[in-house]
């Protein structure tokens, strides 16, 4: 009876399995956290939530934006609460739930649940006292059920704040793409022959970096936009996961992005420099810049620098990211802002 | 035959609970850890001038996470405290968030472990730093782990991790001065110590136990040449790496156990 009436008070948030895409890998296990109904649903309902920033005009959303594959659309933003411009491109936020090797361009965090305390603190970004936050969160009714709820705690604490956020965030499967359908030989699926030659070619080409299924092996990589790391100014911040790592081989790296939903987030790069894929694809055929630590998966052109692509095989390929991108993943009402 | 069942059922009734009665006038205890900031043959102070060999330093923050604190039976098994994370420190204020809040100024030194089973013990082990497992995941804040007391990365709006240990002043020679800030951090840099205390020890409740240990912030830099290195941080990894181990090795010993 007592144990009855004791579940009763405090409902066990529901545990919740991803639906992961037949043709995608297990996803890595999350003890710390596990995905619950209540947990994911108070994730978005924060995610939205402009009380998470420090003057209450900007949300995550505000640079994540669903419509964009949680892009932001622009170079190096200056919406947040100083109005500052940022030093990083907003990255898209997809497939998260497989992020397992550093957070950010440099990967200075190793998980989403460290993560979300960068943006929500930072001056330029959200600007949030934290401490303020709990008060601010602890003043709505329907805040408190839902995390307690969420996480069987009578207190709202900022470290339940931070799984919430990461715990809606590795909902964001995106792998209803055209691709995705060919890949699992649905009904009635196929892709064009220019497009099944813009995917053999990033097979060839790219997949040394866009790997696997993911089309990002979440690993960091100089890919030649840059040659000399010796400005440190900023705290390292144009010296890519050297700042990190303090390894010299890591000069100028950053992260993979997936190629996944990639004609949805331009612009391009770390710092957004390349305004359309095809800057992307004309870098990689002749712009790459040679330097100590540039990657050798970036010398294809007889051991120099470069990956030669003829127009056509940029034709090719831009063809095939083009049936890369998932448009239910932006339309999911699951994913959409709530409030 | 079934009477004498009952019989010897109710007379083990009584004799357990008459043992337990026994039992109850020592029970479990409290353990206070006293860590004595030293610096050399001198007290630890802040604003103060202190020689040290041939240099003056002048301190204004000593700041240090002890974790995972175990003790050990003199049977040799262990009691794990669990929730152990204290941060030590004596400190002015402190700025956090880029000035959004400051953590007050705070002198701490003692460590009161509640609950610590009723023994005789030998040793205590404890880390100094965060283990990796927290250090990754700043959600996870157990005991005294918090991004707000300004011991979370200096750098942390990229690099989301703790400070292990900070020590912060200036230092004076002849006519140079400079201004340091020697930290240590990352998850290479997490050490634990195993001290064997000078005499076994009773933990109960008949009297308050404690366990009185130096931390020698002359011992830490030593081999540091902190006008020469002003700053350690992730960006001099051998020298932090130094640092940590001086830590671990050196710079901690116990003095009184009772």
């Amino acid at each position: 009876m007592q144990a009855c009436s004791k579940t009763e008070m405090s409902p066990v948030p529901q545990p919740v399995e991803l639906e992961v895409p037949a043709n995608f890998p297990v996803p890595p296990s999350m003890p710390d956290n596990p995905l619950t109904r209540e947990g994911i649903e108070l994730g978005r309902r924060l995610f939205y939530d402009k009380r998470l920033s420090g003057n209450n005009t900007i949300s995550c959303a505000s640079c994540h934006s669903q419509s964009l594959s949680f892009s932001d659309g622009v170079a190096l933003s200056q919406i947040g609460v100083s109005g500052s411009i940022l030093h990083r491109h907003a990255p898209a936020l997809l497939n998260m739930a497989w992020a397992n090797n550093g957070l950010f361009w440099d990967g200075g965090s190793t998980n989403l649940e460290s993560q979300a305390f960068a943006p929500l603190a930072n001056r330029d970004e959200m600007n949030q006292e934290l401490y303020e936050l709990v008060n601010e969160l602890k003043a709505v009714p329907d805040y408190v059920n839902r995390f307690r709820e969420a996480f069987n705690d009578p207190e709202i604490k900022t470290g339940s704040i931070v799984k919430a956020l990461a715990q809606f965030q590795r909902t964001l499967i995106a792998g209803q793409s055209r691709y995705d359908k060919f890949r699992r030989q649905e009904p009635g699926a196929t892709l064009t022959v220019q497009e099944r030659e813009g995917l053999q070619l990033v097979q060839s080409k790219c997949m040394g970096c866009h790997q696997g299924e993911l089309f990002t092996d979440n690993r960091y990589h100089n890919n030649g936009i840059d040659q000399d790391f010796s400005d440190a100014s900023l705290e390292g911040l144009f010296q890519g996961r050297f700042r990190i790592s303090y390894d010299p081989a890591d000069l100028g790296s950053f992260k993979t992005p997936t190629l996944r939903n990639v004609m949805l987030t331009a612009p391009y790069m770390h710092d957004g420099r390349f305004a359309t894929i095809n800057a992307v694809l004309d870098h990689y055929s002749s712009g790459v810049l040679s330097s100590p630590s540039l990657d050798p998966l970036m010398k294809q052109n007889g051991g120099m620098p470069g990956i030669p692509l003829s127009n056509s095989e940029k034709q090719s390929i831009i063809a095939f990211l083009k049936a890369l991108t998932d448009e239910s993943f932006i339309s999911n009402p699951r994913f959409s802002n709530p409030h | 035959m079934k009477k004498i069942i009952y019989m010897a059922a109710f007379a083990a009734v009584l004799a357990s609970s008459c043992k337990k009665e026994t039992v109850i006038s020592e029970h479990d205890g409290e353990l206070t850890l006293s860590f004595d900031a030293k610096a050399g043959t001198g007290d630890f102070a802040l604003n103060q001038d202190i020689t040290i060999g041939t240099r003056t330093y002048n301190f204004k923050s000593l700041r240090y996470w002890v974790s995972n604190v175990v003790l050990v039976k003199s049977d040799g098994t262990e009691y794990a405290v669990p929730e152990s994370y204290y941060l030590l420190e004596e400190t002015g204020p402190v700025v956090v968030q880029e000035g959004d809040y400051t953590y007050p100024a705070k002198k701490r030194e003692d460590v009161v472990l509640k609950n610590i089973p009723m023994a005789e013990y030998k040793a205590v082990k404890f880390s100094i730093g965060v283990d990796a497992t927290h250090n990754d995941n700043l959600s996870l804040q157990a005991g005294e782990l918090s991004q707000l007391s300004g011991m979370t990365n200096v750098s942390w709006m990229w690099h989301t991790s703790y400070i292990f240990t900070s020590l912060q002043g200036t230092v004076k020679e002849g006519a140079t001065s400079k201004t340091f800030l020697a930290e240590t951090g990352v998850n290479t840099n997490y050490k634990t110590l195993s001290l064997n205390l000078p005499s076994a020890m009773r933990v109960s409740s008949a009297k308050s136990a404690k366990i009185t240990l130096d931390v020698d912030v002359a011992k830490a830099i030593d081999g540091i040449d902190l006008i020469a290195t002003p700053t350690i941080g992730a960006s001099q990894a051998s020298v932090m790496a130094t640092l940590a181990d001086n830590y671990a090795t050196k710079a901690i010993t116990v003095t009184i156990a009772k």
